[in-house]
């Protein structure tokens, strides 16, 4: 009796060790499955970040149309030419009076 | 005896409560399992559905259509996104929403609209899904009826096109209409190409509102695609400030610019009065939005005479140095008159020319079969499509018939009876420019140019354009298209208007031409219809808008004027010819 008693832990040892590999593989499971959860919640943020990236390249879009519009509009030729002439004084000049300068 | 009963009691099994404890135990476990695989097993589709209920989203992104640009990149044509405002007459009957009639007021004012219109448009159709309430608002409007939060009142997103070059290029960029579909100009021809579609895919969302899976695409879109013109916007916007004020000086119905690159046939500006404002389109004219340049024909007039002389040239009937006889100013061909101003005597085919003698060109065209004339001003383009391909382009029409009288013969020399758009006027006179060569028009900017078609022989273009310089020097018929640093082969033209039955008062004021003739780059034609006043001479009234538009778009393009020297020997080499021709 108080030698089987004084064995148990021994045995139990001597039992982990003898399914060693099944133990293994279990333990693995369960970081494996530990670690799919932390990748789709990764997965998920990155996605939710993609997301926002799509929203916010919308908005710049908008922003950039909108920009573009005003460009146009401040740079239009006519209105370009008018301020060159009225405001500056500017005059084209006409093609007898241009200087031709080579660059070779 | 006690220790005994105890141990006894120790040791006393009841084995029918241990059954009955396992038994409950395994029973709550069994039931558990049994719970769980009808839920994951044999029917997880109704949790499935609950779940997709709450968390499948299906998100759509819009596509703007395409951009429409000039070939150096300026915007001609912009697509933002906007809002458009509309109501579920049923969802705002159930949430009650004409409680809080201080959010109607509100929603009106921005909306610019009369409340009670607005109010009675979703009150008084309870049973309506749909209303549109206003389209097109900006994004700051619709952020604020969004803030409004009026039950039933719901927010869609479409696009509003805006023209940045307004006036300038309505005609030829055309418009859309509100639900952004092309029906005018290159917004009509390439509306396929312009517009996507959008594509649209299932998302998972979280509870906030943020996409957490994509799941698979419903609807594959089509991205849509930019446009890119061959008009270069700075000729564009000199030529139709010139064209107007033209138009406006003479008090012309109608006018029509094109400018065509030499080289490549790619139409540089095209430009029509009387135009509109694209970006406000309350009161649009049909009228005004005609692309006149290649949908109105008229006859050319005397723009026409540089290719029968090139038609005499190539068919060898006529020398370069020939001198034909005019005298006595007019001659009688079937009983009709053919008349000059002046006795002119006898000319010299460039003479012919800069006198614009109706006599001397009359006497080369009877000098050849008809059917050259006729195949010359064909393999030049008239009569036949340009290749522009723009809605609504008109062929112009040459009659293909056997038996012309002579009469008739004298008259196509001076372009009558046959008639053009102002784009084929520019473009033969691009094909002198060319040396001969025949371009496909193109509205799209080109990578390369195009195989062009030899249609008559180098030589012979030379020749004629050289004869041309003179029609805007002194003692031409085109003087005030003369300019300054670069000479121009051009020709001016007058036509009589015809009306039933014959000809009428008003006109048709014509120039056309090439610059600079040692190395032609631009061809150009002015059109001017029916100009009030004294002056209706096509020198006169469309001259000077020729030279203006000539002139800026050459220095524009980096074209190299000719020096003093140059224009000197230039002027000493006809002078020359004119002597050998005297």
């Amino acid at each position: 009796m108080s030698q089987s008693s004084l064995n148990l832990p021994r045995i139990v040892l001597h039992d982990i060790w003898h399914h060693k590999w099944i133990l293994l593989l279990s333990v693995l499971v369960v970081l494996n499955a530990v670690a799919v959860v932390y990748t789709s919640h990764v997965t998920r943020k990155l996605i939710t970040q993609w997301d926002q990236l799509l929203q916010e390249q919308d908005r710049l879009d908008i922003e950039w149309r909108n920009l573009l519009l005003e460009e146009q509009s401040q740079s239009e030729y006519s209105r370009v030419t008018r301020m060159a002439t009225k405001e500056l004084n500017m005059a084209r000049p006409l093609p007898k009076e241009e200087v031709i300068i080579r660059a070779q | 005896m006690a220790r005994q009963a105890k141990r006894k009691l120790n040791h006393q099994l009841i084995p029918w409560r241990l059954y009955v404890v396992v038994g409950f135990v395994l029973l709550l476990f069994c039931s558990l399992i049994a719970r769980a695989a009808y839920i994951q097993i044999i029917e997880p589709d109704k949790l499935r559905h609950e779940s997709d209920m709450r968390t499948l989203r299906t998100t759509s992104n819009q596509v703007q259509r395409g951009l429409i640009t000039d070939r150096n990149g300026d915007m001609l044509a912009v697509s933002v996104p906007v809002r458009a405002v509309w109501a579920d007459p049923k969802h705002a009957h159930d949430q009650d929403a004409f409680k809080d009639m201080r959010r109607w007021q509100a929603l009106a004012d921005v909306l610019q609209e009369p409340v009670d219109e607005l109010v009675n448009k979703v009150k008084n159709n309870p049973d309506k899904r749909f209303v549109y309430l206003k389209r097109q608002v900006t994004s700051a409007v619709s952020d604020y009826i969004e803030e409004l939060k009026i039950g039933g009142i719901y927010l869609k997103s479409e696009s509003r096109r805006y023209y940045p070059a307004g006036e300038i290029s309505a005609q030829l960029i055309g418009i859309t209409n509100i639900d952004d579909v092309g029906i005018e100009g290159i917004e009509n021809t390439y509306n396929t190409w312009l517009t996507g579609t959008p594509s649209k895919q299932k998302v998972r969302k979280s509870r906030d509102g943020s996409v957490v899976e994509r799941l698979d695409i419903v609807q594959e879109g089509e991205s849509s695609n930019d446009l890119t013109l061959s008009i270069d916007q700075r000729i564009q916007q000199l030529a139709y400030r010139e064209l107007k004020r033209t138009t406006e000086m003479y008090q012309a119905t109608s006018g029509s610019v094109v400018v065509i690159d030499v080289n490549t046939g790619e139409v540089l500006a095209m430009v029509n009065t009387p135009s509109y404002n694209p970006n406000a389109r309350d009161n649009l004219q049909p009228h005004r939005m005609r692309n006149r340049a290649l949908t109105d024909t008229f006859e050319p007039g005397s723009t026409i005479k540089p290719f029968v002389v090139a038609a005499a040239l190539d068919a060898g009937v006529v020398k370069v140095n020939e001198l034909i006889s005019t005298s006595p100013g007019w001659m009688r061909i079937g009983g009709r008159q053919v008349r000059d101003s002046h006795n002119y005597g006898d000319l010299s085919l460039a003479r012919i020319l800069v006198k614009s003698s109706n006599v001397g060109i009359s006497k080369l065209s009877l000098s050849m079969p008809v059917e050259q004339l006729l195949s010359t001003y064909q393999a030049m383009g008239l009569g036949h499509y340009s290749g522009i391909n723009l809605t609504g382009e008109n062929a112009g029409l040459i009659h293909n018939r056997h038996r012309w009288s002579d009469f008739e013969r004298a008259t196509l020399s001076f372009g009558y009876g046959f008639t053009a758009t102002p784009l084929q006027i520019a473009r033969i006179y691009a094909t002198l420019g060319s040396g001969g060569v025949l371009y496909p028009v193109s509205i799209l900017k080109l990578r390369q140019a195009p195989k062009g078609e030899q249609v008559i022989s180098n030589k012979v273009a030379h020749d004629v354009m050289k004869m041309l310089v003179g029609v805007t020097e002194a003692g031409g018929t085109g003087t005030k298209a003369h300019i300054d640093g670069y000479p121009v082969a051009g020709k001016s033209g007058t036509s009589r208007k015809a009306v039933a039955g014959g000809y009428g008062d008003d006109y048709v004021a014509l120039f056309a031409g090439v610059a600079p003739v040692h190395k032609p780059r631009l061809a150009i034609s002015v059109v001017i219809n029916e100009p009030k006043g004294d002056k209706y001479y096509g020198g006169d009234v469309a001259g000077p808008a020729f030279a203006k538009i000539m002139s800026g778009a050459l220095q524009m393009l980096n074209v190299e004027p000719i020096s003093e020297q140059e224009a000197v020997h230039l002027a000493a080499a006809r002078g020359a010819q004119n002597n050998v021709i005297k």
